[in-house]
């Protein structure tokens, strides 16, 4: 168990002041590495069927009207730009780790997509994208009777 | 790219136990990136929490320790092939120590598009006059 002691007079406090810190951001990092939540690359999961294939993306803090999403052939890009808050005078920051800016994915989908029935939501911060397969490029039953 | 930036100020301070645990093979925890700021008059904490849902959120104050949990659980709909997989679903965990007097009974919390915001107020520092003696 690591805890930080809150007295910062003695210079035994401030190396555990430090030891906790470097900790800290080494768990991040760590986390970060496999869970990219901090970054300005969302992370994405890509589910495939066989007429359609959904995009899930990580995108907590925006409003729908700050993501764009464009598609091309076989081509998904999700854009769009976080901005901060306005802070009321005399507030402080204390710690800052939620990424504000601008944060692009571009994916390549195993098939060309539909562009006029993708369809997209965004609830509790994830984005979900269906890409519908071009209807020429679905594969086709053939049916052959035998006799 | 980590954007994070590190401050260690004295009034709110962070345990790190409890990160990354695995409570079972498929469910992880995850630390959830938290901003807060100070005011004279209480704390903010913004806390990234996608996809959970406000009933999956639990909040906890005692003394000066600060909680907060929430459950993401993938919707239940089929997803066919899997075909990458940059996040699974599991459970946000982040503790603090708050270093001041707070009003824990008038702290208010909501959640938007997967962040949750939490103020807490600060309580006026108590005044007691010491009489000297004569």
């Amino acid at each position: 168990m690591l805890f930080r002691i809150l007295d910062p007079q003695t210079k035994a406090n401030q190396f555990w002041r430090d030891f906790d810190r470097l900790n800290d951001e080494l768990t991040r990092s760590i986390l970060d590495s496999q869970f990219g939540s901090s970054s300005n690359f969302p992370p994405v999961n890509v589910y495939t069927k066989e007429d359609e294939a959904l995009v899930t993306c990580l995108l907590p803090g925006l409003e729908p009207d700050q993501i764009e999403i464009n598609v091309k052939d076989n081509l998904l890009s999700i854009h769009g730009k976080k901005k901060a808050e306005d802070l009321a005078e005399g507030t402080e920051v204390l710690r800052r780790e939620i990424f504000n800016g601008e944060f692009r994915r571009t994916l390549e989908l195993p098939f060309r997509v539909d562009r006029e029935h993708v369809l997209a939501k965004f609830t509790n911060g994830i984005l979900n994208i269906h890409l519908p397969r071009r209807e020429e490029d679905k594969p086709k039953k053939v049916s052959i009777s035998i006799g | 790219m980590n954007t994070l930036t590190k401050e260690n100020k004295q009034e709110v301070t962070e345990s790190v136990e409890g990160k990354d645990q695995k409570s079972t093979p498929t469910v992880r925890v995850y630390s959830p990136n938290v901003d807060v700021m100070e005011t004279e008059e209480a704390f903010y904490f913004r806390v990234e929490m996608p996809g959970v849902d406000q009933s999956s959120v639990d909040i906890s104050i005692e003394k000066d320790q600060l909680i907060l949990e929430g459950k993401f659980v993938m919707p239940e709909e089929s997803r066919g092939q899997v075909r990458l997989a940059e996040y699974k679903e599991g459970n946000y965990f982040r503790k603090f120590t708050i270093g001041k007097a707070i009003h824990s009974d008038k702290a208010v919390a909501k959640m938007k598009n997967g962040i949750l915001e939490l103020t807490i107020p600060k309580m006026e520092p108590k005044k007691t006059k010491i009489e000297i003696q004569k």
